[in-house]
């Protein structure tokens, strides 16, 4: 199957968005991956089993672009997340203080968590997506809850 | 509420820029080829190159040289000893640590007789470029300063082709998601 690149931006854009952003940890970038996703998605014209198939697709796609940024020697001034999140309005306090203490977190952890818990995958199904082993999943979110736990304290649960 | 509650609300302040709408609605008024900022086109990955390769430092005698080599994107001091076609790299690597590295190898004359590798032979093997499959999935692609990642180069049948310019010398190297091979006439078949 095959949805159109509007489409899959309709569907997707703000998911991506927020994945490269969690790397990235910058607006500019995290716009440039997910125009240079949506790009490749449209001119490489590949077929999908479904449509999770695709959004899986996408997310790998921005996961590696981003990161690729991130190591790029070649790097503007932008806008920081800090800035960022001065601009951005949250719903409660204690959602800044997580979004800080995330966007705090080294970057290896801050990608698992984030697909994780905003997009609810499975460890089996992050290893598939990032191409590592289920193993290496496991202590990657298992430290990153670590270290959230102990920016939060009482504000992130002990539950999984 | 959940951690996953809490953190789906912490991002959802998270959106796309109107930029990328318009740069998705113009896709569909014009055909464009994608060509990421690393020098990549579809399936097949240009790396452009214009630095000198190994450099010779001292002869400190006998069998051994004082060499540069690079490793993973940095220059480093290395010992080199060659001997009747095997080799020897003694160098540090990025963490300080003392590696070695062996090998060696034969080659055959027009008559189909075995020889031992020279030991410009050998340089040139040292010199080559290297791919890395990393223990996290991605794909890495090494040739003197240059790093580049090839992780989602690869075509649907798994294999991505590179080609490394450096100067009018060109390289061509085929890769698969657990092997590479490389030519100066043109890509190998994988």
């Amino acid at each position: 199957m095959r949805l159109s690149a509007e489409e899959a931006f309709r569907l997707y854009g703000d998911r991506l968005f927020a994945i490269a952003f969690s790397v990235c940890r910058n607006r500019a970038d995290a716009d440039d991956v997910v125009q240079d996703t949506f790009l490749k998605y449209h001119t490489q014209n590949r077929d999908f089993e479904s449509p999770e198939h695709i959004k899986a697709w996408l997310i790998r796609v921005a996961v590696n672009r981003a990161k690729d940024l991130t190591t790029s020697f070649w790097r503007k001034n932008k806008v920081t997340w800090e800035e960022y999140m001065g601009e951005a309005v949250f719903e409660d306090p204690a959602d800044s203080r997580i979004f800080e203490a995330v966007m705090n977190l080294p970057k290896k952890y801050r990608i698992v968590i984030h697909l994780y818990y905003y997009e609810e995958y499975s460890v089996r199904e992050i290893a598939h997506i990032l191409r590592c082993r289920d193993g290496t999943v496991k202590s990657q979110l298992s430290r990153g809850r670590v270290l959230l736990k102990n920016m939060l304290r009482e504000e992130w649960n002990d539950d999984e | 509420m959940t951690n996953k509650e809490k953190y789906q609300r912490a991002f959802s302040v998270l959106h796309a820029s109107d930029d990328c709408v318009k740069e998705i609605n113009d896709m569909k008024k014009t055909k464009r080829v994608y060509i990421p900022k690393l020098a990549a086109v579809c399936a097949i990955v240009v790396l452009v190159l214009g630095l000198a390769s190994i450099t010779y430092a001292a002869d400190i005698g006998g069998i051994q040289r004082n060499i540069q080599i690079w490793f993973r994107g940095d220059q480093t001091d290395a010992v080199l000893e060659v001997q009747d076609g095997s080799y020897t790299l003694t160098y540090e690597d990025e963490d300080g640590n003392i590696r070695e590295q062996s090998g060696g190898g034969v080659a055959y004359d027009m008559f189909g007789r075995e020889r031992a590798l020279t030991e410009e032979e050998i340089i040139e093997h040292l010199d080559s470029p290297e791919v890395e499959f990393r223990e996290d999935g991605s794909v890495w692609v090494y040739y003197h300063s240059q790093t580049l990642e090839i992780t989602d180069q690869f075509d649907e049948d798994g294999v991505c082709y590179v080609q490394l310019k450096d100067g009018d010398e060109v390289l061509y190297m085929t890769v698969t998601e657990d092997s590479y091979s490389m030519s100066s006439h043109g890509y190998l078949a994988p």
